[in-house]
């Protein structure tokens, strides 16, 4: 019988009572953290002075005629219908009908431009997130799962939303009507009102034992969301990874650990803030019944009148009612502040490091050079994966990378076009260390076409203008046609106005790598890098696109990594790479004649 | 939403224990007017101050009932609408899992992420609010106006003047928000595309310095999911103060009428007042009507979302009868197929046939977009042919249950995709209990057991979207171990070696060729080629030439023009 109320319907406790009693040291902490939070959503909020004056003023009219409402009608009972004297009741109904028609116009107006204003925040919010994003550094989005991120942007953010949207108003004319109805209540009857009031101090014990548990439950409830989204973002992109291996079964089972973990967070989540309105309800009934009986014996007495017992009555549930609002208001508050906090915590996450004002205008030309450089991806703890590599490649070069897989040539790219920035060591483009430069300087020089073709859900024509976005038609066209990829576009349904599809299903891995390559040739940029650019096209659709890719690094330092001997014989230079550092650099016939790695290599691969 | 809510059957008993909870907290909750009524009429104007007393307790008791109920109330609610919630987003998932690709490709990725969650989550708290709050207020409203008739009939009479005015208003408003829900939910999907896309995409995004577009792509996004946003919640705004205004006017045709019901003496005052008292109630009740109405409108525009995919028609038979026993002697035959994927016109395969006998390999080249992929697809299953048909191990493809004819299959596809979790966990979806040495044999055999066994974590590093970084050529090593792990009788290779270099492409060949599988294999090399037992050569989705490499090098202009590209440097292209 105990243990089906510690685990009713066997529903594990989340919340252990160890955990309730350690947790006053953090305690401070944890009201900190609110408090910040709760900062930065008024501030989006108080952007909207103008209008959320306005709002907060209708709102106290309407809370006044709220009050103002029983009060007339008790004032009809009292005055015209205990004494039966009804002349002159009319003026007063006449007088109700203007006060219920201001209430319910006041009502709405309020409402209207507070869902304008609390979806102007939310709107501020998802936007600022999302520009954040943009601006972390790429090793953030290495730990990170996409269907978590995607669950703070939309199931987070959505959980502020709703709370916007009602609580403001809520709170705030819930403060109201409470003063009020106490004043009225002191002003019928002092005696009464103490009665009433004396729910407050139980109300606020018993507030204070259930938030105690929502907060921290409602902040699982989030986590167990995002994690469960995660999965399923995982599951969808990878349905076909899933099927190929009959994996259902698994995939299935996993998902409902974690869909589980969300069902036990979410059951005492609700369940506990399903006691407020209960708890609530009784303090309400209880004062209730203390008012009437009180109340009646009062009136035997003669020291209140009916007409006050039955608009006290009345008053006594609106000033309960309020408390009772606050108190809901208050959880849904709670679960709120769960969500803003996670969308806050990828906002302190730090941006890729302030950029550079200096060097900004620099006109670059293209010489590289690596000087000791050294790198680690962070969090990782094997040995470098670059280490103490230096190089130069000069204007108009081609340098050529080359060595087994895992030796860091992807990631000599990705530094170059600082995704990472090296631990030690510098890398100089035109003799000005990159660290020093703005990002979008050194970016705008470069195009990277990269290992993964990656296609978004928009037509032909956007994907490949995504290189630059201010090609007209025509230059689309014609970098199609160098990539030749053109052909094939005209074949696919509505040529290049045709939609692909978000995984890029319509085309082949081969067309997607053509369309990156007529992405880069459009940017027309000073370095180009291509990281296996080419490993999924077949070799005579690769000879056809090699004289608009050599055209296209003529005059320009570009970087290749390929594992075909035709492109990297035409590089200028061959830097062989292994286990991160750089073995051995120079012409193609200047390694082959030291017989070195490379030569080695050579020779391994006529076996 | 009919469908939606049958998932809440199983637990009829605790949904109708929770309402009779609810029922006996309303009628407490109604009787309290009543009582005071009595304090009024018996008590006070009797001037019976123990009569008093006793209603004072009775109202108390009344209130400790209340309570007890509520909150016994509070965990069989919440306990239905979370596991209704956990049932149909289980039953709503393994659909998504049993669907043919066909199907599945309909359907945006980002828009079944936000069916599973958000949809799902706005359901739930319907029924939640629905097993507490929901009927509450329409039955305190019935309730009320039980009681006012039962106290004075012609005057609750007044109080049920607008009704049916306001039940019609309520009707259109609900059908109104309806339809703008279904679309904020619409919107919420291309939020989640977007972002999705970005997550994705981010290295490009940053190579090309398009941040700033793509914030601004996002900003137009979500500003209409706001304006929708807005649009859906000011509609559903009108409700509660037309309704209020509506009720309001009532109460003060009960005081207008009732005093000169009292004049004539068919009321009493006492009537009067729990009347009022009532209407006021009834007020109450309303302000929570708009919510509901919200809430009820939201989820319905949800549960349709929903519906739509659990409804979806499947092409797909029932797939587990069928062929499961049969030998899995490895022979894949391709009698006359001709393929179009589903919802388009164009034929990507053409009448093509072929015939492969056990541990056969074969090589798949031609141009990209020739069809080479789409072929491979359709061993496994993935999709159906159009016309002729598929036989593997002797059987047509049709006729095998699905997971038996996947489980004979090891797939390596072109693009690598590894899960969140530990390399033993990716290498283990081939085969669920394999042995710590089955998964490092087959590492092993795809080249990549030595360059696990150097990460400080071993087998135990974590991979994939929180995983460490791993080169191009690593992952599709593990790629190919996770195929070899099940030990298949047939394996594809989907040009699965592009990333590698020319050293450890010819030890995995070498690794390979012991492997006791059918082989197809995908490939741009013709040295890779060479080593086939047979040459597929494909043109825009039909067989060019089929042979050996002697045969077509002889016979096929095509093969020739291939090898004239790689010839340059005879057999050492590649490094």
């Amino acid at each position: 019988m105990f243990d089906a109320i510690r685990r009713p319907f066997g529903y594990e406790p989340v919340i252990k009572k160890e955990d309730l009693k350690k947790n006053t040291a953090k305690k401070t902490e944890r009201a900190e953290n609110w408090q910040s939070t709760l900062l930065r959503i008024w501030k989006l909020v108080d952007e909207h002075r103008f209008l959320l004056i306005i709002v907060l003023g209708l709102v106290f009219i309407s809370s006044a005629l709220a009050l103002l409402g029983p009060y007339l009608v008790g004032h009809i009972i009292d005055h015209y219908i205990v004494p039966q004297n009804f002349s002159g009741m009319g003026t007063i109904i006449a007088w109700l009908v203007a006060v219920y028609t201001g209430y319910s116009l006041t009502m709405y107006l309020q409402n209207y431009w507070m869902v304008g204003i609390a979806q102007q925040v939310i709107y501020r919010m998802r936007t600022g997130l999302f520009e954040h994003l943009q601006r972390l550094p790429v090793s953030f989005f290495d730990k990170r799962q996409h269907g978590e991120l995607m669950s703070r942007m939309t199931n987070d953010i959505e959980n502020v939303s709703s709370t916007l949207n009602s609580s403001f108003i809520q709170v705030f004319s819930s403060i109201l009507t409470l003063l009020g109805t106490a004043v009225v209540m002191v002003m019928l009857s002092p005696l009464l009102t103490v009665l009433t009031l004396v729910i407050i101090p139980l109300m606020y014990v018993s507030m204070q034992w259930i938030t105690k548990r929502t907060g921290r439950l409602y902040k699982e409830q989030q986590q167990a969301i995002g994690d469960l989204n995660g999965y399923i973002e995982e599951t969808i992109s990878g349905q076909k990874i899933v099927k190929a291996f009959s994996q259902e079964p698994r995939v299935m089972e996993e998902f409902l650990v974690k869909s589980e973990r969300m069902r036990s967070t979410g059951f005492w989540a609700w369940t506990y803030a399903g006691f407020i309105p209960k708890v609530m309800n009784f303090l309400n009934n209880a004062s209730f019944a203390i008012v009437a009986g009180v109340g009646g014996v009062l009136a035997l007495k003669g020291s209140v009148s009916i007409g006050v017992i039955v608009i006290f009555t009345e008053y006594a549930r609106q000033f309960t009612r309020p408390l009772n609002d606050l108190a809901n208001q208050f959880n849904t508050i709670l679960s709120a502040i769960a969500g803003a906090e996670r969308v806050f915590s990828i906002m302190g996450e730090k941006e890729e490091p302030d950029d550079q004002v200096e060097n900004a205008d620099k006109e670059l030309r293209g010489q590289v050079v690596f000087d000791e450089v050294s790198f680690k991806y962070e969090g990782a703890e094997e040995d470098w994966t670059i280490r103490n590599v230096s190089f130069t490649v000069n204007v108009g070069q081609t340098a050529a990378l080359v060595g087994a897989t895992g030796a860091g040539k992807t990631t000599i790219m990705q530094l170059l076009a600082r995704f990472y920035d090296a631990n030690e060591g510098e890398i100089r483009l035109d003799g000005t260390p990159i660290a020093s430069m703005p990002r979008e300087t050194l970016r705008k020089q470069i195009a990277f076409v990269l290992q993964d073709p990656f296609l978004f859900e928009a037509t032909v024509m956007e994907n490949i203008r995504y290189g630059r976005l201010d090609a007209t038609d025509e230059e689309v066209m014609e970098a199609a046609q160098k990539a030749n990829a053109h052909e094939f576009i005209e074949k696919l349904p509505n040529g290049y106005d045709t939609i692909l599809s978000g995984d890029g299903s319509m085309i082949s891995q081969g067309q997607k790598q053509l369309l990156s390559i007529a992405r880069a040739l459009i940017a027309d940029p000073v370095i180009l890098l291509l990281d296996e650019a080419t490993s999924s096209i077949d070799t005579v659709t690769e000879l056809k696109i090699q004289e608009a890719l050599e055209r296209l690094m003529k005059g320009r330092t570009s970087f290749v990594i390929a594992h075909r001997l035709n492109t990297v014989r035409q590089a200028d230079l061959v830097m062989v790479m292994s286990m991160g550092e750089l073995v051995e650099s120079g012409t193609q016939q200047q390694l082959l004649t030291r017989g070195g790695m490379y030569a080695n290599m050579l020779a391994d691969a006529k076996l | 939403m009919k469908t939606v809510f049958s998932y809440a059957k199983p637990y009829k008993g605790y949904i109708i224990f929770a309402l009779l909870l609810m029922l006996l907290e309303l009628t407490v909750e109604l009787m309290q007017p009543f009582v005071i009524a009595k304090i009024v009429d018996d008590g006070i104007v009797a001037g019976d101050q123990e009569r008093i007393i006793q209603l004072g307790i009775l109202l108390m008791g009344l209130s400790v009932i209340a309570l007890l109920s509520g909150i016994t109330n509070s965990y069989y609610a919440s306990h239905v609408s979370q596991s209704f919630s956990f049932d149909l987003r289980r039953v709503l998932y393994g659909r998504v899992q049993s669907f043919s690709l066909a199907t599945f490709n309909k359907f945006p990725a980002s828009a079944l992420i936000t069916r599973l969650t958000s949809d799902i989550t706005l359901v739930q708290q319907v029924l939640f609010m629905g097993l507490r709050i929901m009927l509450r207020a329409p039955l305190l409203v019935i309730g009320s106006m039980v009681m006012a008739f039962v106290l004075n009939a012609k005057l609750a009479v007044y109080l049920v003047i607008v009704f049916p005015v306001l039940l019609l208003f309520l009707y259109v408003m609900v059908l109104k928000g309806v339809a703008h829900f279904g679309y904020v939910q619409k919107r919420l999907d291309r939020v989640n595309r977007l972002i999705q896309e970005n997550l994705q995409a981010v290295r490009l995004i940053k190579a090309y310095l398009r941040g700033n577009y793509e914030a601004s792509r996002f900003s137009s996004v979500a500003g209409s999911l706001k304006v929708d946003t807005v649009k859906a919640f000011r509609i559903m705004e009108v409700v509660l103060p037309v309704l209020l205004f509506g009720m309001n006017l009532s109460l003060l045709a009960v005081l207008w009428f009732g005093a000169s019901h009292i004049q004539t003496g068919s009321a009493q005052i006492g009537e009067l007042v729990a009347i009022v008292n009532y209407a006021m109630r009834m007020t109450g009740a309303f302000s929570m009507f708009s919510f509901i109405i919200m809430a009820f409108a939201r989820a319905k525009a949800s549960s349709e979302r929903i519906e739509e995919v659990l409804l979806a028609e499947d092409s797909r038979e029932k797939e587990e009868k069928g062929e499961t026993q049969a030998s899995r002697r490895g022979e894949v035959v391709f009698e006359n197929v001709s393929f179009t994927y589903p919802g388009t016109t164009r034929e990507v395969l053409k009448n093509i046939s072929f015939r492969m006998k056990p541990n056969e390999k074969l090589a798949i080249m031609g141009a990209t977009g020739s069809g080479k992929t789409s072929l491979l697809q359709l061993i496994p299953r993935f999709y159906d042919a159009v016309d002729g048909a598929v036989l593997v191990h002797g059987h047509d493809v049709k006729s095998w249950s699905l997971q038996a004819l996947r489980k004979t299959i090891g797939v390596v596809p072109q693009q690598s995709l590894l899960f969140t979790g530990t390399i033993s966990d990716n290498l283990s979806w081939g085969k669920e209990q394999a042995e710590q040495e089955e998964l490092a044999h087959a590492a092993a055999k795809a080249q990549i057991h030595q360059t696990v066994e150097r990460f400080p974590k071993g087998y135990s590093t974590r991979v994939g979207q929180k995983g460490v970084n791993l080169s191009g050529g690593q992952k599709q090593r593990l790629s190919i171990a996770r195929a070899l792990v099940r030990k298949p009788s047939i394996l594809i290779l989907d040009d699965s070696t592009s990333a590698l270099d020319v050293k450890t492409e010819a030890a995995l060949w070498q690794a390979l060729d012991s492997e006791k599988a059918t082989m197809l294999v995908v490939t741009q090399k013709i040295r890779t080629a060479k080593k086939a037992d047979r040459i597929l050569l494909m043109e825009e989705g039909a067989v060019s030439a089929y042979g050996t490499h002697d045969q077509l090098m002889k016979d096929s202009e095509l093969y020739r023009q291939i090898a004239l590209s790689q010839q340059e440097e005879e057999v050492d292209e590649y490094v």
